[in-house]
């Protein structure tokens, strides 16, 4: 499955990724708190040129960033409609500034990365007994793994459809796409059962 | 090999699937048929724990699998019927690897072994594909390489051929027969199993013939007439 | 959590990302299009029930968050959850626990179809639309500074089609539980 990570080797990319969550959420909670369009820019501009000196080009960077663009425009002009310019500049930069430095943490960290730390952060949870770390990494994978096969049945059961020339609907393409993924859940259970991965070390 | 069923019964919904059974397996290759619903393939499944006795005990190479199902599955792996719901991870050396997570071998120990299972079933050049793009018979020796790279003593099968086309059910056929393991073969495929050294015959939750493959397959031809 | 429950889970998590690579459809009379993914949250309650469908749905989170462009059109990463919309994709979770527990109280297999897709569509209307929904504003509203009124606004042209989608998904709630009933959770 593709990723949004980017490969490169970058100061940010070498940095492991539980400074760069905290740094993140530091950052995020300091957005929040300013509400001077001013600063607010500035901290947009900032985030725009870290995001550049990732290099991504500028197909690419806009293919990632155009749907959460485009909704902080219409935010920002709904905001400008019934709160006036003062608080859409405020809602745009900041929301802005939010996205850059965000995206520039998704693309500097890749998914194996995160599912580490991830795992390392529910450590604690496994000692109170909420949930155990290693079944993250696990169901992460096998959703991972079982996406093509689902997209290959609701292929397969559109084209049954349309080969009995009935007009695909929501309904008749859920159902039989549920039924049919979730009832092999026993046996894939069992065969994790079977080898022994969820077993008590 | 040394498993043994001591009136070991097994029971589903209130209803009893497998009567008290009582016997030892000790064969290199064995062989279980039987209708559908005759229990054939709970008994396989209380082997190796998936299926707890509600009476009786079962024990695999003096392990009981009430008490130490974990030890029992390690003494005994288990292949499924359907080859997609066994690999369970995007790309296959990961899937292989996991097996061997609880062990904590260097890194380095974990990629030689999972070359080298790949490499004993002919898929080597497989390692780095994804699950999806893989045939039926692909992913059951893919299956079996996982099953099999933690070095278990024993190897049950249930229907491992039964959704495979011709060449991939030859395939699978062919390898089974390689296997240096101890071999428990559940198979609606009689010529899979028609060399095997016992057979074991199921009808209706109890066992109605065990013996060579000649006799026990002409008693299960009358029993399916 | 039982083998079974994670698989389910994640075999569900699975389909909702399917949904999310599915078009959207355009009906005539709502001026929104409708996306699939919303309406697999509400099946994950619904046919799952609240603790393994709330899972299903942080398992689609989590692969969001560590950069996955699982949502449709192919989003993905921290960004969306910096987007004024993030409420309603963290709300997505509340949305399956709270469609899911209700679906474990109102939804029983002894009872006949209309009563079972009713039972359903307000626990997926509870869930789907009043919880994402006042999620979904509530962040809207904090993260423009505008009021909560006026954030309800923004959102009002969404509430029909997601109205539709808790009917669809009472509809095959009950259809699936009929093939393959999952509720009540079975130990």
């Amino acid at each position: 499955m593709k990723t949004l990570y980017v490969e490169g080797d970058t100061f940010l990319h070498r940095l492991s990724p539980r400074p760069k969550l905290l740094g993140l959420a530091a950052v995020s909670l300091t957005l929040f708190l300013i509400h001077s369009p001013a600063v607010l820019s500035g901290a947009a501009i900032l985030g725009g040129f870290v995001y550049a000196s990732l290099r991504l080009g500028w197909r690419q960077s806009w293919l990632r960033l155009r749907p959460i663009v485009l909704t902080i425009a219409i935010v920002a002009l709904f905001t400008l409609a019934f709160n006036g310019p003062h608080d859409a500049l405020v809602a745009a930069t900041r929301l802005t500034a939010l996205a850059f430095f965000a995206a520039v943490v998704t693309a500097t960290t890749s998914t194996g990365d995160f599912i580490d730390e991830i795992t390392r952060l529910a450590m604690p949870l496994e000692r109170l007994g909420v949930v155990k770390a290693a079944d993250i990494g696990l169901s992460i994978g096998l959703v991972i793994r079982f996406v093509p096969e689902i997209l290959s049945r609701y292929q397969a059961i559109r084209d049954a459809h349309r080969a009995r020339g009935l007009r695909p609907k929501p309904l008749t393409l859920a159902v039989p796409l549920i039924i049919l993924t979730l009832k092999n859940a026993d046996e894939i259970a069992a065969a994790i059962d079977a080898r022994g991965i969820r077993a008590q070390k | 090999m040394d498993i043994r069923f001591e009136q070991a019964e097994a029971r589903f919904e209130g209803r009893t699937v497998v009567h008290p059974l009582t016997l030892s397996l000790t064969e290199r290759r064995i062989g279980v048929i039987g209708l559908n619903g005759s229990g054939k393939t709970t008994f396989a499944r209380m082997i190796n724990g998936l299926v707890l006795p509600a009476a009786g005990r079962v024990t695999v190479n003096g392990f009981d699998t009430v008490k130490d199902g974990d030890k029992v599955r390690g003494q005994a792996g288990f292949i499924f019927q359907n080859p997609q719901n066994q690999i369970i991870l995007p790309i296959l050396k990961e899937d292989i690897a996991l097996g061997l997570k609880s062990r904590k071998l260097p890194k380095a120990d974990t990629e030689k072994a999972v070359e080298a299972v790949l490499a004993r079933f002919g898929i080597a050049d497989l390692g780095e594909r994804r699950a999806h793009e893989l045939s039926g018979g692909e992913l059951q020796l893919a299956a079996l390489a996982s099953v099999l790279v933690t070095r278990p003593d024993i190897l049950i099968m249930d229907e491992p051929t039964n959704q495979l086309d011709l060449r991939n059910r030859g395939l699978v056929e062919r390898t089974i027969h390689g296997l240096e393991e101890n071999v428990i073969v559940i198979s609606h495929d009689l010529g899979l199993i028609a060399g095997f050294d016992r057979i074991l015959l199921f009808h209706e939750g109890r066992l109605a013939h065990d013996g060579v493959p000649a006799e026990v397959i002409a008693r299960y031809h009358e029993l399916a007439a | 959590m039982t083998t079974r429950d994670l698989v389910l889970a994640a075999l569900f998590a699975a389909i909702i990302v399917a949904l999310g690579l599915v078009p959207p459809i355009m009906l005539g009379f709502i001026p929104v299009p409708i996306t699939a993914q919303s309406l697999g949250v509400m099946l994950a309650g619904v046919i799952l029930g609240a603790k393994r469908g709330g899972f299903a749905v942080l398992l689609v989170l989590l692969l969001v968050a560590i950069g996955l462009p699982v949502l449709s059109g192919g989003r993905g990463g921290l960004a969306t959850f910096a987007s004024p919309t993030a409420g309603y994709l963290v709300g997505w979770f509340f949305a399956a626990v709270v469609t899911g527990y209700c679906s474990e109280r109102f939804v029983d297999r002894s009872q006949t179809g209309i009563v079972q897709i009713t039972g359903f569509f307000l626990a997926a209307l509870l869930g789907g639309v009043v919880i994402d929904h006042a999620l979904g504003v509530i962040y809207l509203a904090y993260v423009t500074g505008t009021g909560l009124s006026t954030a309800f606004i923004g959102d009002l042209s969404f509430i029909p089609g997601d109205v539709l989608k808790a009917m669809i998904a009472a509809l095959a709630g009950r259809a699936v539980m009929v093939g393959y009933p999952l509720l009540p959770q079975r130990a």
